[in-house]
């Protein structure tokens, strides 16, 4: 009889999940709110560093340029008449999104021109030459 | 008799629901955001390019005109200039012109870490109007 009216007790999983799930979901909302889906360039570059430069927000489509006018995106090489392909599909999904492009120290000005025509005639009106302020001054 | 009872309590006892199973599928989801969450800030300078109803009306009057040339000089004012004097000149201009904008005019093979030199300096001497083209 005694025993009985103990196992009640030991049927319950011994914690109480509720305050761990709280917590989780906490952490998970704000994974998801900052989460942002940045595309890559996959490759590294030798950015060009400019005091002025600032965050951008939502910087997440990027595209390097490379010095001998390679042209890189979502972690593969294109070539520039793709790119406003490429861009038109990544501006559907996310709307919101704009481009950076990287481009080499030594990376051709004309080349950086096309990519930003591109990118302006896939309809992203929200573009910008990467640069990096803390490598200001090299 | 009496063992329905008991289990009856046992059910009163826990809390309704199940929460493991939600749990599972929470903590999943965290961690697939966790893996997924890039936190990569890029920065970067923005500049415009011409419009095509633009390019028919840039005059040299109307703004402040940097050339870059394909060997990296820059040239202000039909003079050459170092890239940190660039600031100057913008400065000295744009007391002349308070309201113009900058039109950077770089050759197709100028390298492109001059460009964002010459950017920046024109950011710094005050202007955020730029516009950026390239010429044969």
């Amino acid at each position: 009889m005694q025993s009985r009216r103990h196992a009640p007790v030991s049927e319950d999983h011994g914690i109480d999940l509720a305050p761990m799930l709280d917590f989780c979901i906490n952490l998970l909302i704000f994974f998801i709110i900052t989460t942002s889906f940045v595309k890559e360039a996959g490759i590294p570059v030798l950015r060009p560093g400019a005091v002025t430069a600032e965050y951008r927000q939502s910087g997440n489509l990027q595209v390097a340029i490379r010095v001998n006018g390679d042209i890189w995106l979502d972690r593969q090489r294109v070539d520039l008449r793709d790119v406003r392909g490429h861009m038109e599909r990544f501006h559907i999904e996310r709307p919101e999104d704009s481009v950076v492009i990287i481009a080499d120290k030594a990376s051709k000005a004309g080349v950086v021109a096309q990519v930003m025509d591109e990118v302006r005639l896939a309809g992203i009106k929200n573009y910008a030459i990467a640069a990096d302020p803390n490598a200001a001054g090299s | 008799m009496r063992r329905r009872r008991d289990q009856g309590h046992g059910h009163e006892s826990s809390h309704g629901i199940d929460l493991a199973p939600m749990l599972d599928f929470v903590i999943n989801l965290l961690i697939f955001f966790i893996i997924t969450a890039v936190f990569v800030k890029e920065s970067g300078l923005q500049v415009n390019r011409p419009t095509s109803f633009e390019t028919e009306n840039n005059e040299d009057s109307k703004g402040i005109s940097i050339q870059i040339l394909d060997t990296g000089e820059v040239w202000v004012d039909n003079r050459s200039v170092d890239v940190m004097a660039v600031r100057a000149n913008v400065e000295r201009m744009s007391a002349i012109k308070p309201d113009a904008g900058v039109l950077i005019m770089a050759q197709e093979n100028a390298p492109t870490g001059v460009l964002v030199d010459v950017v920046d300096q024109v950011h710094l001497g005050g202007i955020y109007n730029i516009t950026f083209t390239t010429t044969q």
